[in-house]
């Protein structure tokens, strides 16, 4: 029977060779997509856990020859520069991943991308902060991603010892990665969660293509004695044929198409080629997984039907779907709200709250969404006034489980991706870089460590020569802890940044003349501090602020100058927001990569609702037919057509979207006490693309319309 | 009598295969004319010749004094919508709406506002035996039912002729015939023009004539037009 189905499905005349092509070509869509989803997966964990091992777990102390090790920020006209400092301590300390030699004082290796920044800036902006000579360039092995401004440099052990957050590590590129595991887990689920869904979604609904023709056939073969179980069999085997080419077409596609999918920044930062492979076990749960998904799929479809030897015994209308499948969508909400103001402390206590929350609203938005459906059809029918209304209407109502499967996947990935956006706005919104133009935009500070007694006039004088620099301050450290943190006498206030008090002659000031959570301002009053005028210049150098005119020029030659004064800076000297800008940075990658998924989902969206047009049209293909003979417009059919998938889809749209937001707002809330900020119009305007796209997809499927529906149907068949 | 359609030595091919070789027929207001012929004999294509769905490759086809061979596709679908009714074999019931909503659909696509078509569609159930079925879907009608309502969607506009291409022919005979009764009957009542296709000679016999086609030709054509 296999046998006879293989030879149904290839030699089965023109018109079965055209399914098989199709549902085949649909296929390798689905499957080269599920393949880019896989191997991006892997990309994704790749850059993460190469980006975690830059800040590698100290080992255990005492073993061996430790390799001194410390990992800091820098920063370059906004870019994140990761800046590692080195030191082997003996013969058998192990070498830093992706350099041949641990560089030794005086010596450095810098990633590609860094070194064609060096070469294109002045020195005195950029190079001059690495004294000393490069040995090279640091190996694909060490760098999250090409463009990654990576330097490693070489130090003596007492100077590495002496710098912050340094470490002895005794093994490298073994260790576990310093982001949570469960962090990335989540990242990629979310991922896969936006993804995965619709391309499954996708490729079940197109080896149900033209399902109506092939039942007819199917009764045929009935009625000349085939049982139900061998018409399973054929079933299965046409739609595992068609499933098997495709799958291998998906490859092939994969593979040609790898190296472009690598070079789009999806994460905001590119792939190396060799980041977007596939595991073994990929690749065996798509070769196999998908034919024999298809060929459940078909298997399944068929049970939905009975193929009698006299027909096929058309559906009834379905029951209706009931109003309980809103229970599991509420209680998340539910459960979401009931955590303002009760955040668990530790991280796994939060997850254990928040996660299943967004879990039980996801599995509530797939449950829900058929009533929705069908609720929002039959308002629609008893308010139709137009014919094309009416049946679009109708059907959906009818069916609303059918209606909405093709589109399920985009309710998931457009909710998955606004909680993701919802918050990542309101993080970046709230921690983001100083506006341009801004005095805070135009200073440049940098924090010194306690012991610092004193600024060199020299220092100062050279930060004040640099062309563009206004102002350089060295701020003493306040002995009152309660206060501003730095001290300044009144005369030594930049007026840039404000003036004391009346009658005080020293004033507490910002570390930076920034207060938290504000802006630099000409007109600030900062408040007399009780030190004695006299003293100020015996207490400890909190910080040098510099203020400049706000060119990159004068703001990187100040930060370079202030780099190789205080070379074991803690934090790198930077501008308000910068190092918040970094971590808003890393949120703007997975913003990117949520577009991209709005962008594919709701293309995939398209994919299965131009499947699923084609196969409702051809299951009314005469009644249609009969419609337009009697005179009914050609428009009126489009019509029907249009609305029958895009009313769905932006109505699934908008309760995905804002049910995306309500969990963003809920989480943003309990969490960090924010209050949601509205994505800027480029989300908006990607998932009008995205949609825009989608209705493209089906509006291709529309002169199928016109061509199945000519008057030759009007003679019976 | 006046004319209300004709066709006038209509040739038609499918590809290579003539179907039509110079086919006659006029038909008079308010006549019910059957046309008969074995299968493969042209009967069916002549019908969708007078009713402007197939466009003769010579001849012509003339309606209310207006050449219909001539029309655009445009004017032709308007003139099948606003003046002419369809009764098929099968299937033209759209399965998702309701009897009543189907009834309802030519006066809705002719813009008649919603309450009213379904006003007027009502109407026609009660004259029909309908009473009862008019929220079902047409997959729980049994075929008599099924008809009954296509003759009602077919009448529900008022129009001139009605084309009926073997109305009965998936019918039991005892259900053709309250069928054929039921057109006949309504038809009569509105004056209704009706061209009728069939091939049983008990559905020909509610016609007032007769008229054979054999080998794409009418045979015997009693009235032609000077």
């Amino acid at each position: 029977m296999i046998r006879f189905g293989l030879r149904l499905a290839v030699a089965g005349g023109r018109e079965a060779l055209t399914r098989l092509i199709i549902i085949a070509t649909s296929v390798a869509v689905g499957a080269g997509l599920l393949l880019v989803t896989l191997a991006g997966l892997n990309a994704v964990n790749g850059q993460l856990t190469r980006y975690a091992s830059l800040y590698p777990s100290p080992s255990a102390e005492g073993i061996g020859d430790p390799l001194w090790w410390s990992t800091r920020e820098d920063y370059f006209r906004g870019e994140q520069i990761v800046r590692v400092d080195v030191a082997a301590s003996g013969p058998g300390s192990p070498t830093p991943v992706g350099v041949p030699t641990t560089p030794g004082p005086g010596e450095y290796y810098v990633s590609p991308a860094l070194t064609e920044l060096l070469e294109a800036t002045p020195a005195a902006e950029l190079a001059d902060r690495y004294p000393g000579r490069s040995l090279g360039t640091i190996g694909d092995a060490a760098l999250p991603s090409p463009d990654a401004l990576v330097v490693i440099v070489g130090h003596t052990v007492d100077d590495a010892a002496a710098l912050p957050n340094v470490r002895q590590l005794t093994s490298v590129g073994a260790d576990t990665p310093a982001l949570p595991e469960t962090v990335v887990d989540l990242i990629v689920g979310v991922i896969a969660g936006g993804l995965l869904f619709p391309v499954l979604i996708f490729i079940g609904t197109a080896t149900r293509l033209s399902a109506a023709r092939r039942e007819h056939r199917f009764a045929a073969m009935r009625l000349v004695g085939a049982t139900p179980r061998q018409i399973s069999i054929i079933a299965a085997t046409e739609a595992a044929v068609a499933a098997v080419a495709g799958t291998a077409l998906g490859f092939a596609l994969f593979y040609a198409f790898r190296g472009q999918l690598a070079a789009i920044p999806f994460t905001g930062m590119r792939f190396f080629p060799g980041d977007m492979f596939l595991r073994p076990l990929d690749v065996l749960v798509v070769a196999l997984g998908v034919p024999t998904g298809a060929a459940l799929a078909a298997w399944v479809s068929l049970r939905r039907v009975r193929i009698s030897p006299l027909g096929v015994t058309r559906r009834v209308t379905p029951r209706p779907p009931r109003a309980y499948r809103l229970i599991p969508l509420v209680l998340g909400v539910a459960e979401l709200a009931y955590f303002i103001g009760r955040r668990p402390v530790t991280s796994d206590g939060q997850t254990a709250a928040f996660l299943p929350g967004l879990l039980l609203i996801m599995a509530g938005l797939v449950l829900a969404g058929p009533w929705l459906t069908m609720v929002g059809a039959r308002v629609l029918a008893n308010r139709a006034r137009r014919p094309a209304a009416l049946i679009a209407a109708r059907r959906l109502a009818d069916n609303p489980k059918a209606g909405f499967r093709a589109i399920s996947g985009i309710m998931l990935a457009l909710f998955v991706t606004s909680v993701s956006i919802g918050v990542i706005t309101t993080i970046v919104a709230n921690r983001g870089p100083a506006q341009v133009g801004s005095t805070d935009a135009a200073t440049l500070s940098t924090g010194l460590s306690d012991d610092e007694l004193s600024v060199p006039d020299s220092l100062l004088v050279e930060l004040r020569s640099i062309p563009g620099v206004r102002s350089a301050t060295a701020v003493h450290r306040n002995p009152d802890r309660m206060a501003d943190p730095g001290v300044l006498a009144c005369t030594d206030i930049p007026a840039a940044y404000g003036r004391c008090a009346d009658g005080a002659t020293v004033a507490a000031v910002a570390h930076n003349f920034i207060p938290f959570r504000e802006s630099a301002s000409a007109t600030r009053v900062w408040p007399a501090a009780p030190v004695p005028l006299d003293d100020v210049q015996r207490l400890p150098v909190a910080s040098i602020v510099v203020g400049t005119d706000g060119s990159a020029a004068s703001l990187e030659r100040s930060r370079t100058v202030l780099s190789r004064a205080y070379p074991d800076f803690w934090s790198a000297p930077s501008v308000p927001g910068e190092f918040e800008s970094s971590f808003a940075d890393q949120l703007r990658g997975w913003q990117q990569l949520a577009n991209v998924i709005i962008v594919a989902s709701l293309g995939l969206a398209g994919c299965s609702l131009a499947v699923s047009v084609v196969g409702g049209l051809s299951e009314r293909r005469r009644p249609f037919s009969l419609l337009r003979l009697s005179g009914a417009p050609v428009r009126v059919l489009r019509r029907v057509v249009a609305l029958e998938s895009t009313v769905p889809m932006l109505a699934v749209a908008v309760v995905a979207i804002g049910m995306g937001f309500v969990a963003a707002q809920l989480f943003l809330k309990a969490q960090m006490d924010y209050m949601l900020t509205a994505p800027g119009p480029e989300f908006y305007a990607i998932v009008i693309v995205g949609l825009a796209a989608c209705l493209g997809i089906i509006a291709s499927t529309l002169p199928v319309l016109e061509r199945i529906t000519g008057p030759e149907t009007a003679r019976s068949e | 009598m006046t004319i209300a359609i004709e066709a006038r030595n209509v040739v038609f091919s499918f590809g290579q295969t003539p179907a039509l070789r110079g086919a006659s027929i006029a038909v008079d207001s308010g006549e019910i004319v059957a046309i008969m012929g074995a299968s493969g004999s042209g009967k069916s294509t002549l019908l969708h010749c007078l009713a402007g769905i197939l466009v003769p490759d010579s001849g012509e086809v003339l309606f209310d004094g207006a050449r219909v061979d001539s029309m655009t596709e445009a004017r032709r679908s308007s003139l099948r919508r606003d003046r002419f009714g369809f009764v098929f074999q099968f299937g033209q019931l759209v399965p998702e709406l309701t009897t009543a909503e189907n009834v309802a659909l030519p006066l809705l696509l002719n813009g008649t506002r919603r309450a009213e078509a379904l006003r007027k569609a009502h109407g026609w159930f009660e004259r029909l035996g309908l009473e009862g079925l008019e929220h079902r879907r047409s997959g729980e009608l049994s075929g008599g039912q099924a008809q009954r309502v296509a003759l009602a969607r077919g009448l529900v506009t008022g129009p001139e002729v009605l084309f009926a291409d073997e109305p009965t022919g998936a019918l039991d005979s005892l259900t053709g015939e309250q069928v054929m009764d039921l057109l006949v009957t309504a038809a009569r009542a509105q004056g209704t023009t009706v061209i009728l296709v069939t091939h049983e000679p008990r559905v020909a016999a509610y016609a007032d004539r007769e008229v054979i086609v054999r080998d794409g030709r009418v045979n015997a054509p009693d009235r032609i037009a000077s």
